[in-house]
């Protein structure tokens, strides 16, 4: 999932700095409230921690191996403001000192692993777990269920940042110059791997780890970002920084029907119908060319008929205005993952 | 075979402390950019990936990637390092990604496959030769960078260009303990490995690797207390205070303006 | 000792409980400016813990604790003046090196102390490069820490506290794990200090080397000093040596009968010198 350079465009690598620096800024806040000057050493260990675990071969159902995150594991005992730091700082050293994942594509691989990942993995870790006994049987599951939500949620932001790419940034002959494939291919493409491989791996070492510390040290699991230490003005602050947070998202969901104002369909976007009827179009007006398929390449439709999204279209079916269906998706998505991981949080503070 | 993992987390674990080691090596040779102030390195190469990534012509991207080659080979990193460690391995991962896009792109047909309902356009190849050109180019650059400095001037140049003295520290303490962490995971498992016998269920294989990972936490704990003990006994008191002693000559201005006037023709003449 | 002599620490009474668990308990002790203690215990007795109390980064759960006069408390050491005039005037070495490294190369350990108090860039250099010289270690100045062999680790986690010249020297297991050679190095260093006006607590199990570091010997099991006197008069105590688990019994058969002997290993030695010049 280490997106390298050349994939993304500048003003998506942009994007995705901009809204990892908010991320980074605010959890770096809350941090320092918790563990005052102890954070520079915890962050600096549990990123080395993240990073070698990122290397551990683990052996799946099925006899192939498969690579674990560690975010899952890092959000439960670290809470989610350290965990998206010790995986960022650890995704940092992978791309400056291994060249694993690139740099201007640094702001997206920390936001797609390390912010959402983290958000996702506490909040269904919450959800699931809370009420339960620390030794109990129901954390353990809950790890594992956080741990393949987790990573499947980063597969989906990254497979949308990748297939987005071709409808915003092509040459004027309408060539896709980063990422080539459209949504509807990257998608699937991507979630393949993780629905399978990936997220297992996540999902069992996740698990494994919480099963081993219920048995050998349990105050870690007890979490450390507990409580912040009692400040006068700690509540307001709290405050402040989330809701800068989600007024940037929001922000950002405000922007996605800039994609409609693109004449038409988005290039390379078309369904097969779609794709029909422009080569049809196209063979008819250029009779003496070369000929071009007149019809979809059956390949090209069998990829495209996998997956089948619920707004097709980005409309909801009982969506007149394009604009609006387009918007009300966006929404949706995002909703979705503010959901989980805000229902995870208030859980959490329940407990 | 049912040590296979262990093998291939072991051998992973090794290479990673092998590869540090080796581009200190490249790094007290003396080469072109060896011999530039580290912040100019950095900013430079940071600089050109950027351009090429906001370039959209695949010629001019096709010439930064004979550039970023040439910058690569006047440093002392030699051809076969280049091939085997940054091309091939973009090569295989990204032409894997990439091959689909030659055949499914639409666009004017340029070869028709008879047999294979199939066709490639031009589009598709011109996509798939932006894609992969452009990352071929920006990993020779990173490599080359990171090849030519040694972790401690990354992080010192990375303090002049304004990245908070705290996130130094933090990536300066997580990349020394790095090395430690690996030394113990790749005890910890050759120990375990020593004491396999027979065939370990898949389960059990699991276990393993779930309780390393456990017991690497608990140490990980245990060290960032005593680490931390460390620094208050010798005056850290939350400010974080460093040395930098680069000083700026006069090819290090002119390696700059060069930088500088390389990528901005690379955005301007490729937009 | 005589009355003129100020102490450098007075603990009274102190005990220390560590996640709930009491590891010190009750501890009474005095000591005076210029002095080599040793304290010598089994692990877990609380060596450890009590040199991290006299280093300020535990603070007592009861009883008090002072450097020179000055209370050693949560409150005084967050007054920057105090804690810098402290953290410079007392030095802990800890037992594992690799806590104590944590800076990308050798001369940015050594140099980490002096910048955290402050000091001017040149004084650092300086200071960095004549500690580094003193310890023989100029010449591994920019190695990474991780290329270091355990003895360099220990001369370098040495290094980093000498450059600020300290009054007091807490040692936690100076010896442990080192080879011979690295280990009479440290003893050198340590037997250098004899008659100066720096105080030396070394926090050992290794008895072979008490006589040579010590003045005074304090003997802690479970939390409490137990026994305290002179060097020889520890050392030739056997009978509290086995029982302080410092020492153990050999059991061995002559023909029909089985001995069991008071095995130590400390021995006596004396030195010829002779020097060319």
């Amino acid at each position: 999932m280490h997106i390298p350079d050349g994939y993304l465009s500048p003003s998506t690598c942009a994007t995705f700095y901009a809204l990892s620096a908010a991320g980074w800024y605010t959890s770096l806040r809350r941090l320092k409230r918790v563990f005052a000057t102890r954070t520079i050493p915890m962050v600096s260990v549990f990123a080395a921690f993240s990073f070698i675990v990122m290397m551990f071969n683990v052996p799946l159902p099925g006899g192939t191996t498969g690579h674990a995150l560690g975010v899952t594991v890092a959000a439960i005992v670290l809470g989610p403001a350290g965990s998206i730091w010790a995986v960022s700082i650890a995704l940092a050293i992978q791309a400056l000192l291994f060249g694993d994942g690139g740099i201007t594509t640094l702001g997206a691989n920390c936001f797609n692993m390390a912010i959402v990942g983290s958000l996702v993995a506490y909040g269904v870790y919450q959800l699931v777990a809370t009420g339960s006994d620390v030794s109990s049987r129901r954390r353990v599951i809950a790890a594992a269920i956080a741990g393949y939500t987790s990573i499947n949620v980063c597969a989906l932001v990254t497979a949308i940042e990748f297939g987005i790419q071709p409808t915003f940034f092509h040459d004027a002959a309408g060539t896709p110059l980063y990422a080539p494939y459209p949504l509807r291919v990257a998608i699937p493409a991507m979630m393949i791997g993780h629905l399978t491989i990936a997220g297992l791996a996540e999902a069992l070492v996740s698990a494994g780890m919480v099963s081993y510390l219920q048995r050998a040290d349990i105050n870690l699991l007890r979490g450390l970002g507990a409580a912040p230490i009692p400040t006068v003005s700690s509540a307001s602050n709290a405050g402040a920084a989330s809701a800068r947070l989600w007024w940037a998202v929001g922000l950002l969901m405000l922007g996605t029907p800039l994609g409609i104002l693109a004449a038409g369909t988005a290039w390379g976007e078309w369904s097969s119908r779609d794709l029909s009827a422009r080569l049809q179009q196209q063979a008819a007006s250029a009779p003496g060319k070369p000929a071009n398929p007149s019809t979809v390449p059956v390949g090209l439709q069998r990829l495209a008929s996998i997956w089948t999204a619920p707004f097709p279209s980005y409309a909801p079916p009982f969506v007149r205005s394009p604009l609006l269906g387009y918007f009300l998706s966006a929404m949706f998505a995002v909703g979705l993952l503010v959901l989980i991981s805000l229902l995870g949080m208030a859980w959490g503070r329940r407990a | 075979m049912q040590d296979s993992y262990l093998e291939k987390t072991i051998r992973g674990l090794s290479k990673a402390l092998s590869e540090s080691l080796f581009s200190e090596q490249v790094a007290r040779k003396s080469g072109l950019l060896q011999s530039l102030d580290p912040r100019v390195r950095l900013g430079g190469v940071l600089l050109l990936v950027v351009a090429v990534v906001a370039c959209r012509r695949v010629e001019i991207v096709g010439a930064s990637f004979v550039l970023a080659t040439l910058l690569a080979l006047r440093s002392r990193v030699c051809l076969t390092i280049l091939i085997k460690h940054v091309w091939l391995v973009v090569l295989i991962f990204t032409g894997i990604i990439a091959l689909p896009a030659v055949f499914i792109t639409p666009g004017k047909s340029f070869i028709i496959m008879r047999p294979v309902p199939l066709s490639i356009s031009a589009s598709g190849l011109y996509s798939a030769a932006m894609l992969i050109l452009r990352v071929e180019t920006a990993a020779t650059l990173t490599a080359t960078l990171i090849f030519c400095t040694p972790w401690t001037h990354i992080l010192k140049a990375l303090r002049f260009l304004r990245m908070p003295a705290e996130i130094i520290t933090i990536l300066t303490m997580t990349h020394r303990y790095i090395f430690l962490l690996i030394e113990t995971a790749k005890q910890m498992f050759e120990s375990r490995q020593s004491r396999t016998v027979g065939v370990m269920p898949e389960s059990e294989r699991r276990k393993v690797v779930a309780r390393t990972a456990g017991v690497l936490l608990s140490k990980s704990m245990e060290l960032s207390n005593e680490v931390y003990l460390a620094m208050l006994s010798r005056g850290f008191r939350g400010e974080v205070r460093l040395l930098s002693d680069f000083r700026m000559a006069g090819r290090d201005y002119a390696a700059l303006s060069a930088f500088i006037v390389t990528a901005s023709m690379v955005v301007w003449i490729g937009r | 000792m005589s009355d003129h002599v100020a102490d450098a620490f007075r603990l009274e009474n102190v005990s220390f409980d560590y996640e709930g668990i009491p590891a010190i308990c009750s501890l009474s002790l005095q000591i005076a400016q210029g002095e080599r203690v040793a304290l010598l215990g089994p692990n877990g007795s609380g060596k450890s813990t009590l040199l991290r109390i006299l280093d300020g980064l535990y603070f007592p759960t009861s009883g008090s604790i002072q450097f020179h006069n000055s209370e050693l408390s949560k409150d005084n050491l967050n007054n920057q003046q105090f804690c810098f005039d402290f953290r410079r005037r007392v030095a802990l070495v800890f037992q594992n090196p690799d806590v104590q490294l944590f800076n990308p190369s050798v001369f940015d350990e050594v140099a980490y102390g002096p910048l955290q108090l402050q000091w001017t860039k040149e004084e650092v250099i300086r200071r960095v490069e004549e500690t580094l010289a003193f310890m023989s270690l100029s010449h591994l100045r920019d190695r990474p820490p991780y290329r270091l062999s355990g003895g360099e680790k220990k001369r370098v986690a040495l290094a980093s506290v000498l450059v600020m010249d300290p009054e007091v020297l807490l040692l936690d297991e100076p010896t442990a794990t080192l080879d011979p050679k690295s280990q009479s190095q440290v003893v050198d260093l340590i037997q250098q200090w004899k008659g100066s006006s720096k105080t030396v607590v070394t926090a050992t199990h290794q008895l072979e080397i008490v006589e040579d570091i010590a003045d005074r010997v304090l003997v802690l099991e479970a939390g409490t000093i137990t026994a305290a006197g002179t060097s020889s008069e520890i050392l030739s105590d056997t009978e509290l040596l086995l029982r302080a688990n410092l020492a153990h019994a050999h059991r061995h058969s002559h023909g029909g009968e089985v001995h069991s002997h008071p095995h130590l290993h400390g021995h006596t030695h004396s030195h010829d010198h002779t020097h060319e010049e």
